[in-house]
């Protein structure tokens, strides 16, 4: 079973990251979200750059959670970039959770290699289902890649 | 709109043990899948039911699945086979691949994300364990996440 218990969260709005904090705290899961707010900030702290060069302090997550419409750089830019790393960081799994359900972000999604896709639910009980969901399947039955070196 | 409701997409289960085969048929049941399975023993066989050859040419009678649920070690192509070929094709590659098998090697499991595979997960020994993977498979698969848009052929939609 897998001791990485950091998510990773890149959510450009406060209300949403608020919204999605409060899910995961309210399902009560042992998990640790760290939040980052636009794309490059993402890169920059999954590429171990500057202000994110101490991976004691800021360790590669389990989960990479990607919001697509992102400043300075998209969520899909993000994920692009990730799955052409040429080291083991390039499997780290990525789950979109967005608003949009919009089948070309969806296909674009899952042709860049993204684990899985998820829409954001309207009411804050959908989203703390989701919050469960999420945390059973990648934090507890899903095998994790080694994504260290 | 993904949420209307229609005929659950199929799903493709490709595992050549009879054993593991019927307890997982017995967790879909129980766990109320209603999705149509089509469970293919030969890797082989496999690549054939999705590049729809041979005796699979029927799409109807043998349709693209929404989830590919699959075992490594199989007679004829590996697991791993399939899913690099699987990625490699249009109308195929965002078909969303879940790895199950014993096989716990870390070199293994990164060879499976390094194909393709969504998500790897090791099959539970007993029984219970098994029904309760695949109730969770059921929420987050054909429940929560949304799926890939598949073949956009000329079949007079839209």
């Amino acid at each position: 079973m897998l001791t990485n218990k950091l998510v990773l969260l890149v959510e450009d709005d406060p209300a949403d990251a608020r919204l999605i904090q409060r899910a995961f705290d309210n399902a009560k899961l042992d998990i640790d979200l760290t939040r980052l707010t636009n794309g490059d900030d993402a890169v920059a702290y999954l590429g171990g750059k500057p202000p994110y060069d101490n991976r004691a302090l800021y360790p590669i997550p389990a989960v990479l959670l990607l919001d697509i419409k992102l400043p300075r750089r998209s969520g899909l830019e993000v994920l692009s970039w990730l799955r052409n790393q040429h080291y083991a960081l390039k499997r780290l799994p990525v789950v979109i959770l967005t608003s949009s359900r919009h089948s070309i972000d969806v296909n674009r999604a899952y042709d860049l290699g993204v684990n899985s896709y998820l829409a954001k639910p309207e009411s804050s009980a959908d989203l703390m289902r989701l919050a469960e969901t999420f945390h059973s399947y990648w934090m507890q039955l899903n095998e994790n890649p080694d994504v260290q070196n | 709109m993904t949420n209307e409701v229609k005929t659950p997409g199929t799903i493709l289960l490709v595992e050549d043990d009879p054993g593991d085969t019927a307890l997982m048929r017995r967790g879909f049941e129980k766990a109320g899948v209603l999705n149509p399975i089509q469970h293919i023993t030969h890797g082989d066989k496999a690549l054939a039911y999705l590049a729809g050859v041979n005796e699979y040419a029927d799409r109807t009678a043998y349709p693209l699945p929404v989830l590919i649920l699959l075992d490594l070690k199989l007679p004829g192509m590996t697991g791993l086979e399939i899913l690099r070929w699987v990625r490699t094709q249009r109308d195929l590659r965002r078909i969303p691949a879940v790895v199950l098998t014993m096989n716990e090697e870390p070199d293994t499991i990164n060879a499976a994300y390094d194909a393709g595979a969504n998500s790897y997960l090791l099959k539970p020994g007993d029984r219970k364990g098994i029904v309760e993977m695949i109730n969770t498979i059921q929420q987050y698969w054909l429940r929560l996440n949304e799926p890939p848009q598949l073949v956009m052929r000329a079949q007079g939609q839209e």
